[in-house]
């Protein structure tokens, strides 16, 4: 029986990952590949923790619906970074500053 | 509205006139000054004949005339205190003869201004608020009311000299202007000393009234400049004596005596022409006056305390100054010397605290008021005519201006005191209370009275050289033709100028009673104020 | 008709100084237009007459009359103007009108063509105003008026020629020198009132005066002593006594009418009459001092008179000498005897002065104008015997006059001053000798000098002319020689005693009696005129010998002669000692005024600014850097924090992880 403490681990170190891109890539794809990676890390914690919900599978469920969720998210994401290379022929998020005082 | 206040606020609604008038119209602001002048002329002319000389005035209100009392400011302090200031106007026989010259001399100086071109309605503006506050300083009662006028004397000599004076005119403008200021400061103080030491009697209230200040029994038990019981000191010095002292030093700034005549000859030398007449005329006489009516008035004690080093800088002054004259190569500055001289005679005539001696001080400022503005209009005369003054660049002007020397000759030994002129009964008259202080106890050793006599002799010396340098001997100018062209004899405008002034000169030599009749019993009261602190 | 003669001397002698005074006023007003003098001729006319015989006459030894009015009022003491007539005071206003009316005549042709005349005559009757009115005012303070407006009056005359470079600085010298007396007086009046309360000559030394009952008394207080002294100056100035008598010998740059009146004749005798005025005052060491000033004066002046070239000069040293005898009575006690030698030199040495100006208008006429030489200078004449016959006769009288010969006025005052001296001196004994030995040897020297001036002019050969041309010089024109007559005649003996030889005898000095302290010598009397008569001839012989007979004993630049000629360098030591001194006081004064009193003004005022530039230092880097302090900290701090609000959701990110992890590390770590 593999302990849970390894899948923490796995998912801490998907969640690094993620993180890392999210805050250092310069592309909004790499970006949203970060989210992705890091929500995978939480739904990967979700399944490890569901060992402990046999009952109802409450975590294997949840995992579905982030899993889910996601895909919808990063349709939306995709599309505003189209949109927004369109606009600003850039998806490198530093070099669109029209909010920038 | 008595005839104080007209006199006092004719120039002051001719200024306002003034000011009123359209730009096309600039031109008739100096006829208004004279209309305004010549009123006030005709004015003191009424007020002195109709003056009673049996009224000593002084410290008793009832013996004042013309006077008028309003009450101007009153201002309730805290529970039981109430600020009492009066507008409080009055004549004596202290005040007639100096408000009869200023108007004589005042008059002059509109004369001497009559082709002034710079900003023409500024100036003669300024000259009637000058006239007004020498007015309101004569004729103040009430100290708040006094200083007022004392202060805004100021204003408008600083723009004179400042605006329409020579090469240094900012100099000597700011010069004056703090230099008098300095000594009004201090004075302040010890009007509200004296403030909150003197209480009406008869209201109760503290109040700044003169006249009660003069009267021992209305200051307040150990109040500060009280007459009983008064420990307080500053510096270790009794607190009456620094505030005759810091009076003496505000009014002998004006007067002006060594060592604090320096802003007189910069003065004089920068301010244009009617502007010195004025200052020599008038403003030096305020001091003489504040001497007399207030250091002596309020602190008859001090001064009989203090007559001594009083004799001693009049000395000083009449020596130094003469010293000083002497040494002069520019006739106006030399002038100016000669009044810090001359001024010391009335120093010199106050501190021997005789009838004789005081007398003396005031009829010798009245004669050095018309004699010093004669003068200095003659000195404008040929600096309007080549802008030289200096006595060397001349020689032998008798020759080419005998008329304007034959003026110039009369005004420098009428100021020499030569007899038959004013200035003689006033030296004179020094010389014998100088004198006579040790006969009646007043203290002033006699040397005093040799030293001062000595000051006349150089007063001849000096006029008599410069008549040698400028006006005798062989024609020649340092301008050559150019300047013999320039100098053309006196005009029919100064010359009427000259006249009435070189003409008071002799009438008052000769009828010195013109002066003393109202003085006489003021004089007499003040020195028996005096006397009874010997 | 009879009433109009009965005029109240009072009213006839205000009548004597009013005219003179009108007439300076109707010339002043005139102006240029007065050329003729004839108006100041007129006045003084008119003075004369009135003097004569409304004054004096009713006056002369009967009782003094005064009238006063009050002035002006100082406290509680009126003063006065007011006459007082008495013998003293006629005998001199008359004696100052007889005088000035010659001169005035004379003037009319001497002044003729001068382009100032009409200043000449309106000077001219403002001193005869002036010096009538000193005389007959009473009380010091009018007095004191008048002796100063005659100084004026001199001042201008003096100073008539004032483009003359010499003749300007003489009256700025003159003047400033009288001033010196002046103020003796004013002092000495300035004492006496205040001890005595009153100037009124009446109340001061009448028979009423505290001063009359107990005169040694008052002798013995101190204040007599300095009072005395001052007025003592003040008469030393005014008549020329040394050490003030320099100013007199510059003084003859004037017309010489002018110094026949003013500087001869009345206005320097106003000292000896201010003397014997105010007598009572001097007590006993103040005579001394009078009486040995006075010998000082005859003597050194009479030394000067010796070698003078110029003919004025002579006559002016010898004014200051004559003035000293005067001066020498005064003090003496013999006051009298002063006042009758006044009168007497009054007559001769006008009528000297007028022969001089004779001569040198004569001189000046006839020198060409290109000559360049002095018409003044006794050097130049010569011979004039025969050219001026009448100006000679003239002369020669007056200076016998003046040397004392018998027959002369001037034998009987200066007589009665050298006896009057010998009896004080007696009296006194011892040293007291010196004095009146002094004054007899004086008297030799005048003789000496009076003569050698007769015979340089008068005698031996023209210097200027050969004896052809005669027709350039000639004698005085008639309107100068009829008033030179006149004074000659007032000069010999019968106008003052019909006794020739007894000064007692005299009506002047039987109007002037008073007690002297010495008693009288007989056989003085006798003595005394035989030593004087035998040295002055002895003098006059000398002077014949060694300048008619070319005998003159001394070499060209004897050292004696020189140290004559030059007033033994009074002037030069004036000019250097007292004159350069006060120059150079009066600078170093002004340097320090300037630099020291107006510098401490002026480093206050400097002061005072560099105070402001530190404190507005202090106000900019300081007090505001403290306040800018706290605004840049805040400013920097908010500049730090906004660098964190960038606008990039990555840092956000970052942060708020690094903020979640520290929040982790802390709850771990706790």
């Amino acid at each position: 029986m593999i302990p849970i403490t390894h899948f923490l681990a796995v998912s801490a170190c998907i969640f690094c990952i993620g993180l890392y891109a999210v805050i250092s890539k310069r592309n909004a794809i790499m970006i949203l590949v970060g989210i992705e990676l890091m929500i995978n890390a939480a739904i990967l914690n979700l399944v490890a923790f569901g060992r402990y919900d046999k009952a109802d599978y409450g975590g294997q469920v949840f995992a579905l619906f982030a899993i889910v969720l996601a895909a919808a998210a990063v349709a939306v994401g995709l599309s505003i970074i189209l949109m927004t290379y369109r606009k600003y022929k850039t998806i490198n998020p530093d070099q669109i500053t029209d909010l920038r005082d | 509205m008595g005839f104080l206040s007209i006199l006092i606020f004719l120039p002051l609604l001719a200024a306002l006139v003034m000011l009123l008038l359209p730009k096309s119209a600039a031109g008739s602001a100096k006829y208004l000054a004279l209309a305004a002048t010549a009123g006030q002329l005709l004015l003191t002319g009424y007020l002195y004949v109709h003056f009673d000389s049996a009224q000593a005035g002084i410290n008793d209100v009832n013996s004042f005339q013309y006077v008028e009392q309003l009450s101007w400011i009153r201002l309730q302090i805290g529970a039981d205190k109430l600020l009492e200031i009066d507008y409080f106007l009055g004549l004596d026989g202290l005040s007639l003869p100096l408000i009869v010259l200023s108007a004589v001399v005042m008059l002059m100086a509109i004369g001497a201004s009559w082709n002034v071109t710079k900003s023409v309605k500024g100036y003669f503006a300024l000259l009637m608020l000058l006239n007004t506050a020498v007015m309101g300083v004569f004729c103040a009662l009430d100290f708040f009311l006094f200083y007022v006028f004392y202060e805004v004397m100021l204003l408008p000599l600083y723009f004179l000299i400042g605006i329409w004076g020579g090469v240094r005119r900012e100099y000597a403008a700011v010069k004056f202007f703090i230099y008098t200021l300095l000594g009004s400061v201090f004075m302040l103080l010890v009007i509200v000393g004296l403030y909150f030491s003197v209480t009406n009697p008869a209201t109760g209230a503290n109040t700044f009234n003169m006249l009660h200040m003069m009267n021992p029994a209305n200051y307040g038990e150990e109040s500060f400049f009280g007459w009983v019981r008064n420990f307080h000191e500053i510096f270790g010095i009794p607190a009456r004596l620094i505030g005759f002292a810091i009076l003496f030093i505000a009014f002998a700034i004006k007067v002006p005596i060594v060592p604090l005549h320096t802003w007189l000859p910069d003065a004089h030398v920068e301010a244009p022409t009617p502007v010195s007449i004025i200052l020599a005329g008038i403003l030096l006489k305020v001091g003489g006056y504040g001497i007399l009516r207030i250091c002596i008035g309020i602190f008859p004690d001090m001064a009989a305390l203090s007559n001594w080093w009083l004799g001693l800088i009049g000395v000083i002054s009449i020596l130094y100054g003469a010293f000083n004259a002497l040494a002069q190569k520019d006739l106006k500055r030399l002038i100016a010397y000669s009044s810090v001289s001359h001024m010391g005679f009335v120093l010199l005539g106050i501190a021997t605290l005789t009838t004789e001696g005081i007398s003396g001080a005031m009829f010798q400022m009245i004669s050095h008021g018309f004699l010093s503005a004669a003068l200095f209009f003659l000195v404008g005369v040929i600096y309007d005519r080549v802008h030289d003054r200096d006595i060397y660049n001349f020689r032998g002007l008798a020759s080419h201006m005998p008329r304007y020397t034959v003026f110039v000759a009369i005004a420098f030994f009428a100021s020499l005191g030569l007899p038959g002129f004013s200035a003689f009964i006033g030296e004179a008259f020094v010389i014998i209370g100088a004198f006579n202080s040790e006969s009646v106890g007043t203290g002033l050793p006699r040397w005093m009275a040799v030293g001062g006599s000595i000051g006349i002799l150089l007063s001849a010396v000096y006029f008599l050289w410069t008549l040698q340098r400028m006006f005798f001997g062989q024609t020649r100018f340092k301008g050559g033709e150019e300047w013999a062209t320039a100098l053309n004899d006196v005009t029919m405008r100064e010359q009427i100028i000259l006249y009435p002034a070189l003409a008071l000169a002799i009438i008052l030599g000769i009828m010195p009673s013109l002066v003393f009749t109202p003085l006489n019993e003021s004089v007499m009261r003040l020195v028996s104020v005096v006397s009874s602190f010997l | 008709m009879m009433n109009l003669l009965h005029i109240s001397p009072i009213h006839a002698s205000l009548a004597v100084l009013l005219f003179p005074l009108a007439a300076f006023l109707y010339q002043a007003l005139r102006g240029k237009q007065d050329q003729s003098g004839i108006v100041g001729l007129l006045g003084i006319l008119l003075s004369t007459a009135a003097s004569a015989f409304f004054v004096f006459f009713p006056i002369w030894q009967q009782t003094p009359v005064e009238a006063t009015a009050s002035w002006f009022t100082v406290g509680k003491h009126t003063f006065s103007a007011g006459i007082l007539l008495n013998n003293l005071t006629v005998l001199m206003q008359l004696l100052v009108c007889i005088i000035a009316l010659p001169v005035h005549i004379y003037s009319r042709v001497y002044m003729k063509g001068d382009p100032g005349i009409h200043r000449y005559w309106m000077y001219l009757s403002l001193f005869c105003f002036a010096m009538l009115a000193l005389c007959v005012a009473n009380n010091l303070l009018l007095m004191y008026v008048f002796w100063e407006l005659v100084g004026f009056a001199s001042y201008l005359l003096i100073g008539f020629w004032f483009t003359k470079d010499a003749a300007v600085q003489a009256n700025k010298k003159a003047f400033i020198v009288n001033r010196i007396g002046d103020i003796g007086f004013l002092i000495g009046i300035a004492l006496v009132y205040a001890h005595m309360g009153t100037l009124n000559l009446s109340e001061l030394f009448g028979k009423q005066s505290p001063l009359f009952e107990q005169i040694p008394l008052w002798h013995t207080e101190r204040w007599m002593t300095y009072a005395g002294l001052a007025f003592f100056v003040g008469a030393m100035a005014k008549s020329a006594q040394f050490p003030f008598h320099v100013w007199l010998p510059d003084a003859m740059e004037g017309p010489t009418s002018v110094s026949s009146l003013i500087h001869a004749a009345t206005m320097v005798a106003a000292g000896v009459f201010l003397l014997a005025t105010v007598f009572p005052l001097f007590n006993e060491s103040i005579l001394l001092v009078i009486a040995i000033i006075g010998t000082i004066t005859a003597l050194t002046a009479s030394y000067f008179a010796l070698a003078q070239q110029d003919i004025k000069k002579v006559l002016a040293f010898s004014t200051i000498s004559q003035l000293g005898f005067m001066v020498v009575a005064v003090g003496i006690g013999a006051w009298n005897a002063a006042i009758f030698h006044l009168v007497t030199h009054a007559f001769f040495k006008c009528l000297l002065f007028l022969c001089a100006g004779a001569i040198i208008h004569e001189m000046a006429h006839a020198i060409p104008a290109a000559a360049k030489v002095d018409p003044q200078d006794m050097r130049n004449m010569g011979g004039l015997r025969r050219f001026m016959p009448y100006t000679f006769i003239l002369m020669v009288i007056a200076s016998l006059a003046l040397a004392g010969f018998p027959l002369t006025s001037g034998f009987l005052s200066k007589d009665s001053i050298v006896i009057a001296a010998f009896e004080w001196a007696v009296e006194r004994g011892g040293t007291y000798l010196i004095i009146p030995i002094v004054l007899v040897l004086v008297s030799f020297l005048t003789a000496f000098y009076i003569g050698r001036m007769i015979f340089k002019v008068f005698f031996g050969k023209p210097k200027l002319w050969s004896d052809e041309k005669v027709t350039v010089f000639h004698e005085a024109p008639k309107g100068m020689w009829i008033p030179m007559a006149f004074l000659g005649l007032c000069s010999l003996f019968f106008v003052f005693s019909f006794n020739p030889i007894s000064h007692q005898n005299a009506a002047l000095m039987q109007g002037l009696t008073l007690l002297t302290g010495f008693q009288p010598i007989d056989s003085l009397h006798m003595f005394i005129p035989i030593v004087l008569i035998t040295g002055s001839a002895i003098g006059w012989w000398l002077g014949y010998r060694w300048y008619v007979q070319g005998k003159y004993p001394f070499q060209e630049n004897n050292a004696w002669v020189q140290h004559a000629q030059k007033q033994a360098y009074i002037n030069e030591f004036y000019q250097f000692i007292i004159v350069r001194s006060t120059l150079y006081l009066s600078r170093g004064l002004y340097w320090f005024d300037h630099y020291i009193v107006d510098g401490l003004t002026n480093g206050a005022a400097s002061v005072t600014r560099a105070v402001g530039r530190v404190s507005a230092w202090v106000d900019r880097n300081l007090v505001d850097g403290l306040v800018n302090l706290v605004a840049q900290t805040s400013y920097y701090a908010g500049h730090l924090l906004r660098w964190v609000q960038n606008g990039r959701l990555q840092n956000y990110m970052g942060f708020a992880f690094t903020m979640v992890l520290f929040g982790i590390l802390y709850l771990v770590l706790r």
